[in-house]
């Protein structure tokens, strides 16, 4: 009996910890503070690509929280892969997603970038609401969806004009899987193909 | 005088000919259609995707020998202020479309911004081609009849892609046929006009998504399938003018659960039921 009302006051706590309410206002200062970072590694006097690109991978790993973001993409499929696939697979997808962003992010040209404001979303989660504005065409609606763990702000989503990115990745993943049989090991091959290639690009 | 009569037949002709067509393809099609919003994130919704992946290659190839270099020379050649005119005016164009549709889906607010702009824009903004009344916040919002069925509670159905058009599906695709064959503009004008509208119609919206598609080609895996995603999260963001609140995901906390503990119990976000699988271990302790 006793072992059972310790193991229910474990399962209420376990349960209440991620409602708890996080503060949007810190997520927000979160985000503005990585606008800031980026501008500073784009501002540098004598800024050369590699180094700028090596500056916005480390900015990624920290500000992203991309193991969630990677199981969530993976779906019903990360139950169906193997520990080691599993390990791969997260391994894989950190470096296709900062390979992919961090070249991207040096390819600047005159954008700013601007905080609106924040609000919840799901259990705990804060959506920050920014724009791109660019020098041509009308500015560009991005959310960053921040969850909060121990103090720690990371980012779990980004959304560009209400299309989630890590929906799209995970339809992308899924359609992968599916064509191969519902087998993962060709989701791996393609994805280490992908990185060694834009290593070199 | 008879033969500018003969031009306008010519016109309707064709518009009803794409209305005719298109509406045949979706009526059948909307007699299966499911429910209005992504009813899961893993349910991609394409009972047709062999037929539609056949023609996706088929547009990319139209894309790649015909719309893309025209887009892009377009690009390069053209001033940016003369495209950004060309824009204006097209999108002006449309806004008597868009008015009717914001009249149709009970959006007054909306309705006021488009005629506001329908009537700045065609003065001041001189025939359309100076977005005078972006600069009194009076936006543009782009709103059309598929746009329209969806307010009225009518689903997707399943998701198309039509031949030149691209991605789609029924409702859609009524939408599309619906708002060229009532368009008044599309009556008022002659034929050369109304082709010269659709040609750079064509142009405008490629050489805008140019960086866009570009990147996409290069980053996906399977281009197909991110389209289609991209597709239906759009249609539903603009469903919403924007509100995006309703197709955030469900991220479960993944850290919770241990990765030593056997198959983990939330691992998809569409599995709410159960327990975590660290409740009990820690308890025993």
């Amino acid at each position: 009996m006793k072992s059972l009302a310790t193991a229910l006051i474990w399962l209420l706590l376990v349960a209440a910890a991620p409602v708890r309410a996080a503060d949007p206002a810190q997520a927000q200062s979160f985000i503005e503070g990585l606008g800031q970072r980026a501008v500073e590694i784009l501002n540098e006097p004598d800024l050369d690509a590699d180094r700028a690109v090596a500056q916005f991978r480390t900015l990624f790993r920290e500000s992203f929280d991309i193991p969630t973001i990677g199981r969530f993409v993976l779906g019903r499929y990360w139950r169906t892969a193997s520990r080691e696939q599993q390990q791969e697979y997260l391994e894989l997808f950190e470096n296709m997603v900062v390979e992919t962003y961090a070249r991207r992010f040096t390819e600047y040209s005159g954008e700013t970038f601007r905080v609106l404001g924040s609000r919840g979303e799901g259990e705990g989660d804060t959506m920050v609401q920014s724009q791109i504005v660019r020098p041509a065409g009308p500015p560009i609606q991005v959310a960053w969806r921040v969850r909060e763990r121990n103090g720690q702000f990371r980012i779990i989503d980004v959304s560009i004009e209400g299309v989630s990115m890590a929906v799209t990745q995970r339809n992308e993943f899924g359609a992968v899987i599916q064509r191969n049989g519902g087998r993962i090991e060709p989701l791996l091959e393609t994805l280490r193909g992908r990185i060694t290639a834009a290593r070199q690009g | 005088m008879t033969s500018s009569k003969e031009q306008m037949n010519g016109t309707g002709r064709l518009f009803r000919a794409i209305a005719a067509a298109a509406t045949g393809i979706a009526l059948s099609a909307c007699a299966a259609s499911t429910e209005g919003q992504l009813s899961t994130v893993d349910d991609v919704n394409d009972p047709f995707e062999p037929a539609n992946r056949v023609v996706f290659a088929f547009n990319e190839a139209v894309d790649t020998v015909v719309i893309r270099p025209v887009a892009v020379t377009y690009d390069t050649f053209v001033p940016e202020g003369i495209q950004q005119g060309i824009t204006n005016f097209l999108r002006n164009l449309r806004t008597p479309i868009i008015l009717a549709n914001e009249l149709l889906q009970g959006d007054w607010e909306g309705a006021e911004v488009a005629a506001s702009r329908l009537f700045l824009n065609t003065t001041l903004g001189l025939g359309g081609f100076i977005d005078i009344a972006s600069y009194a916040q009076k936006e543009y919002q782009s709103e059309d009849f598929g746009q329209t069925l969806a307010r009225w509670g009518v689903g997707e159905g399943p998701y198309l892609v039509l031949p030149i058009l691209g991605p789609s599906n029924p409702r859609d695709a009524v939408g599309f046929a619906t708002d060229v064959f009532a368009d008044p503009v599309g009556y008022a004008a002659t034929d050369g006009f109304n082709y010269a509208r659709a040609g750079a119609t064509v142009v405008d919206l490629r050489q805008q998504t140019l960086e866009a598609t570009d990147e996409l080609k290069r980053s996906s895996i399977d281009y197909y399938a991110t389209t289609r995603s991209l597709y239906r999260q759009y249609r539903l963001n603009q469903i919403g003018d924007g509100a995006g609140a309703e197709a955030m995901p469900d991220i479960p906390d993944f850290e919770d659960i241990p990765e030593d503990e056997g198959a983990p119990v939330i691992d998809d976000g569409s599995a709410e039921q159960g327990v975590p699988g660290s409740a009990i271990p820690v308890a025993s302790e």
